[in-house]
């Protein structure tokens, strides 16, 4: 690893991109799917604030920062504090390792459109993605609250539960890129996305995933109905916000991640990487906006049996089918 | 095999609601544009008056028992010729949820909703309509009935020359 | 002891009971109108139909009419009996005017619930409706005949129950009226029990027309404080305002029904001028101030003229709570005389009857109606106690006979004079009562219990609570402020609701009172706070024979919103406290007022 300042600046260059785009990206995402929803009911959607309601995202960020901030009697002080950030910040980290273009020439440099190219990038991703379990957990039971509380424990037990098969599901996608390595795996799909090869295991990948974002039908820590707002029903304010724009962040990285792992990451004729590789992530965003403007919450008993007797198994017995292809094949 | 059904439920459900990102939508762009409410729309309470121009509220708080939220309260008097009226009549629109139980509550008549849903204010205080607010010079529907004539008391006419009545019996009268 | 089945279930009632009645006692009810348990039945109304499926009688039946027997199988449920009824309502309303929503009786009224209940909705009948002229019944009685449905209710408790000769029916058939024979008010004293007697709304309550409506009323159970009988009432308010009072069942005591006077005593509470706020010396003040203030000239004047110089005046109004503290007080202070009576032969007098009065010698006015020898020696009930003749009366109508000692009075019953009480046949009859009031011998009377162990007396005291403060006066070695000015000593009177008459006022330089009513006492007072009256607290008040009965809270009390604000209805403003509200139960101002002294003296100490 080389200490040029050039290639410090570029990457520092990168970080603050990814945050910006990132950060804009869900904020205008929660703009889209209010609007998807809207339409999907016959309706217009916001169209207030600027043109076509483009500045709601601003109106939204200035409400929720200029909301009352309080803590309820009775929370954990500290740990209150510390769930929304424990929510937002694991789902950002994960797109460090998500290469989402061909690699660049700026100034004789070769920029690998990636943050942090790690040799366990696929094992960072499932590791990040268990410490955003503390998020939900934490701030439920900071709460003092019962809704939260109960919101939590369903949301522990349904993202343990759902990251076995997410694993599960991307074990085949290791064993036929021979890397855990994000770059190689996208660079493994460039005659052939591995849908192709491995359409169980993408459906495995795209239904534990919307789990793991909490997404409809998969939304029972939330759960409006029966909860209030689940394990957030305390927060206010930018607090809040925080939970709320990371559940975002979360479907663009893990989004973006589907896209590297199935659908060959950048890779795609006639149009440019980068474009590719956005496209696919606004396909799976839309996707989960379409779902939620379609399907019903799951009942508790069902998320389990679907994860445990379902999901897992299909998930192993892919691996097996995977491993003895692979060996057959040699 | 049941897999296959349910994903065809799960694809049906995803075609249909695909197919209404399309359509047009239904809203109506409120302040720009307005709904003309039908006529019989339930919105703003009024009291009414019967055809001789005389209050039609008896005051007799069958519409405060009807409401369900206590937005209507009054203080019943007597008027002239032993005529029942509100002293003051008072209705809570901040409380009041348009129901319309008090409408079908009353027995003369007297309270009907209009369509004027109109009625936002910014000081909460504002919405307290009084009797000088809520009564109006005509007898909005049902035009011609008035309750006195068929009370069975007299109040608009002398005793026993209501609708439905014979006179007066004499009771010291020696006929059998 | 007839056994019969009513509804499926077995009933053994006592010979001669109404299968009404039968019913009842399982809790089975079966509609009526002319039926009421004090007046027994008339079988005017029809409407109580049953139909019996076995036993000596078969078919139809009035169940008011018809005594139970032994092997009767009753249905109330049966088709049959269930359109009769029906039937008999629609008849019932083919004359009664529409007139539900301008009806004080609407929300309240037996015709409209069994209407209702029988599912007459939509008139059949074409026919026009017979109409009547109304009369002028007086100031408190409203009259609207057109409503009657014959039930013969009013008549029968006017003429029988009441003992009224001026008023009845007439006209016959379709026809009937009920009302006076000649122009003028109705001459009993109790002529308001018409209103709750009738089941529609011919009679209503004037003094409460068109005010309030039954579910809008705030209601208690309570203690007429007119007189020493302890009627049980119902007082009815609504919007802070006393409307009216209805009697309260109450079997050993009133019975059903309540007099006139008792009645129609709203005013009182109502009244303008009644004191609602703290007053020092002339100027309005706040309860909190007027304590301290009192406490201060409390001990000032002790300062000034020792030990002693206070008296505590308590009276016989007040309710047995706050007589109980003023002792208290008294003892706080180191008053110089605690009263209950103003005047000594009130105060002697009462002290001798309550000697006299326990429970095997006195007589509740259930026993008044159920004696056969009636003695009314000295007093005059109609005047001192209404209800006291109302039980005489339905003694005599059981074949009681009344005695009254020379003595010039009415009583709506016929009588025998006797000359002296000793002219009485005592010793013949099987329940004998002597009727009295505080003038009467005790010696006398204590020598005829003695003598007769069956006896009891009804001793007429002049207030509502004059047994239970005679109680405390016993107790307490209490004197009459008569002879507590008597030597000159006393310089500060604390009054608690007291009517302290002028004359002994005048020489004193200091008084307070604790009073709901405007009186001369609060008048002249330089520090007045505020009490509540009986309908706006908690209680209890000990009748003429020793009988303690609680009354409840009927109203929060406070200027009523009738006339509170010039636009003619309630204020736009949120308040916590109703205007006027801050008066409070002179048992706790008593008890603040002992907690404030115990404070202070602590304090010292």
């Amino acid at each position: 690893m080389s200490y040029d300042p050039i290639d410090i600046t570029l990457i520092g260059a990168k970080i603050a991109l990814v945050f910006f785009v990132i950060l804009t990206l869900a904020a205008y995402l929660v703009f889209a799917e209010r609007k998807v929803l809207a339409w999907i009911q016959d309706r217009k959607g916001p169209n207030r604030v600027g043109p076509f309601g483009l500045l709601q995202p601003l109106a939204d960020l200035i409400k929720l920062l200029t909301k009352e901030d309080f803590r309820p009697i009775g929370a954990d002080k500290w740990l209150f504090y510390l769930a929304p950030a424990m929510a937002a910040i694991p789902a950002i980290m994960i797109f460090a390792v998500i290469p989402f273009g061909a690699p660049l020439t700026v100034f004789g440099h070769s920029v690998e459109l990636q943050i942090s190219d790690l040799n366990v990038g696929l094992l960072l991703f499932l590791a990040l993605s268990s410490i955003a379990v503390y998020g939900v957990a934490l701030g439920g039971w900071a709460s003092n609250s019962k809704y939260a509380l109960l919101g939590s424990i369903r949301g522990l037990a349904q993202l343990i539960s759902y990251e076995l098969s997410m694993g599960l599901s991307l074990v085949p996608v290791v064993m036929l890129a021979r890397s855990f390595r994000l770059s190689d795996i996208v660079a493994a799909q460039s005659g052939c996305w591995f849908i192709v090869y491995q359409p169980l295991a993408f459906i495995i990948f795209l239904i534990s995933i919307a789990a793991e974002c909490k997404r409809i039908p998969f939304d029972l820590p939330e759960a409006e109905g029966e909860l209030v707002a689940g394990f957030h029903t305390e927060y206010s304010g930018m607090r809040f916000g925080l939970f709320f724009v990371g559940e975002y962040i979360n479907i663009i990285v893990l989004g973006g991640l589907a896209a590297t792992f199935f659908l060959g990451g950048w890779h795609g004729p006639w149009l440019p990487p980068v474009i590719w590789f956005s496209g696919k992530v606004l396909a799976f965003a839309f996707l989960f906006i379409w779902m939620r403007g379609t399907l019903p919450r799951l009942r508790y008993d069902q998320l389990m049996h679907f994860g445990w007797k379902i999901l897992t198994p299909l998930a192993l017995v892919n691996i097996l089918v995977t491993g003895w292809w692979l060996v057959l094949r040699g | 095999m049941k897999i296959f059904s349910d994903m065809t439920a799960l694809m049906t459900g995803m075609w249909i609601t695909w197919k209404h990102i399309f359509r047009r939508p239904v809203t109506i762009q409120y302040p720009e544009q307005r709904r003309q409410p039908y006529p019989r729309y339930r919105a703003r309470i009024v009291l009414t008056r019967d055809p001789e121009g005389g209050e039609r509220c008896v005051a007799c708080q069958l519409c405060s028992a009807a409401c369900p939220v206590d937005c209507i309260s009054m203080q019943p008097a007597e008027g002239d010729g032993g005529r029942r009226y509100a002293e003051w009549f008072r209705i809570n629109f901040a409380r009041c949820i348009f129901c319309g139980l008090c409408a079908e509550a009353c027995p003369t008549l007297a309270i009907q909703m209009t369509p004027d849903y109109e009625i936002c204010t910014r000081d909460i205080m504002n919405l307290i309509y009084e009797k000088e607010d809520l009564l109006i010079d005509g007898c909005g529907k049902s035009a011609d009935y008035n309750f006195y004539r068929h009370a069975g008391i007299a109040v608009t006419q002398p005793r026993g020359n209501g609708a439905e009545e014979l006179p007066p019996v004499d009771v010291r009268g020696l006929m059998p | 002891m007839p056994k019969l089945i009513i509804d499926d279930i077995t009933v053994e009632v006592a010979e001669g009971t109404t299968l009404l009645e039968a019913a009842q006692s399982v809790d089975i009810p079966i509609p009526h109108f002319c039926w009421h348990p004090a007046l027994g039945r008339a079988g005017a109304c029809r409407v109580c139909a049953v139909k019996l499926l076995d036993g000596p009688v078969k078919g139809i039946q009035m169940s008011c009419m018809l005594p139970a027997q032994e092997g009767m199988v009753v249905s109330t449920t049966d088709p049959e009996a269930v359109a009769m009824r029906r039937h008999v309502i629609e008849w019932l309303m083919i004359n009664h005017p529409h007139d539900c929503p301008v009806c004080d009786e609407g929300g309240e009224c037996q015709l409209q619930d069994y209407t209702i209940a029988g599912g007459h909705g939509i008139r059949r009948y074409s026919g026009k409706k017979r109409t009547h002229v109304n009369q002028y019944l007086g100031p408190y009685i409203e009259h609207e005949m057109n409503r009657c449905i014959q039930c013969y209710r009013c008549v029968r408790y006017y003429q029988e129950y009441a003992g009224g000769t001026d008023f009845g029916v007439m006209g016959s058939a379709g026809r009937v009226y009920f009302g006076r024979f000649q122009e003028g008010q109705l001459e009993s004293p109790f002529s308001g029990n018409l209103v709750d007697i009738c089941p529609t709304g011919v009679f209503t309550d004037k003094t409460a027309r068109f005010r309030a409506r039954y579910w809008d009323y705030d209601m208690a159970p309570s203690v007429c404080p007119g007189c020493s009988l302890g009627c049980n009432t119902t007082p009815v308010a609504r919007y802070r305002e006393l409307l009216k009072t209805v009697a309260r069942r109450n079997d050993a005591v009133n019975g059903w029904f309540i007099c006139d006077r008792g009645r129609f005593a709203n005013s009182a509470v109502n009244a303008p001028l009644r004191p609602r706020h703290a007053v020092v010396d002339s100027r309005e003040s706040c309860v909190e101030d007027a304590l301290d203030t009192l406490l201060l000239r409390i001990h000032a004047l002790g300062e000034l003229h020792g030990p002693g110089s206070i008296a505590v005046v308590g009276s016989s109004r007040m309710a047995q709570e706050a007589a109980e503290l003023l002792p208290q007080l008294a003892l706080r202070i180191a008053a110089g005389a605690l009263c209950y009576r103003t005047t000594r032969k009130e105060s002697t007098e009462t002290s001798s009857f309550v000697e006299l009065v326990h429970t095997g010698s006195s007589a509740s006015q259930q026993d008044v109606r159920k004696s056969d020898c009636i003695v009314v020696y000295g007093c005059d009930p109609l005047n001192e106690a209404p209800m006291m003749a109302m039980a005489i009366r339905q003694a005599w109508r059981s074949g009681a006979t009344v005695y009254v000692i020379e003595h010039k009075i009415t009583l709506p019953c016929e009588f025998t004079l006797r000359a002296t009480l000793d002219d009485v046949p005592l010793a013949e009859a099987e329940r004998p009562v002597i009727i009295c009031n505080l003038s009467a011998e005790t010696d006398q009377l204590d020598k005829l219990l003695e003598g007769h162990s069956r006896l009891k007396i009804a001793p007429l005291f002049p207030a509502a609570n004059s047994f239970g403060t005679a109680l405390l006066m016993r107790e307490h070695g209490a004197i009459s402020l008569e002879e507590a000015l008597a030597d000159g000593e006393i310089k500060g009177i604390i009054s608690i609701e007291a009517d302290i008459p002028a004359a002994l006022l005048g020489k004193i330089p200091f008084v307070a009172a604790l009073d709901w009513q405007a009186t001369a006492t609060v008048q002249a007072a330089q520090i007045v706070i505020p009490t509540t009256a009986w309908v706006e607290m908690n209680g209890s008040y000990i009748n003429y024979e020793g009988r303690a009965q609680h009354f409840s809270k009927v109203m929060n009390p406070g200027v009523p919103v009738k006339g509170l604000d010039p636009a003619g209805h309630p204020p736009h403003i949120h308040r916590s406290t109703a205007t006027g509200g801050e008066a409070l139960p002179a048992r706790q101002l008593l008890a603040r007022l002992i907690k404030l002294l115990d404070d202070g003296n602590r304090g010292l100490s």
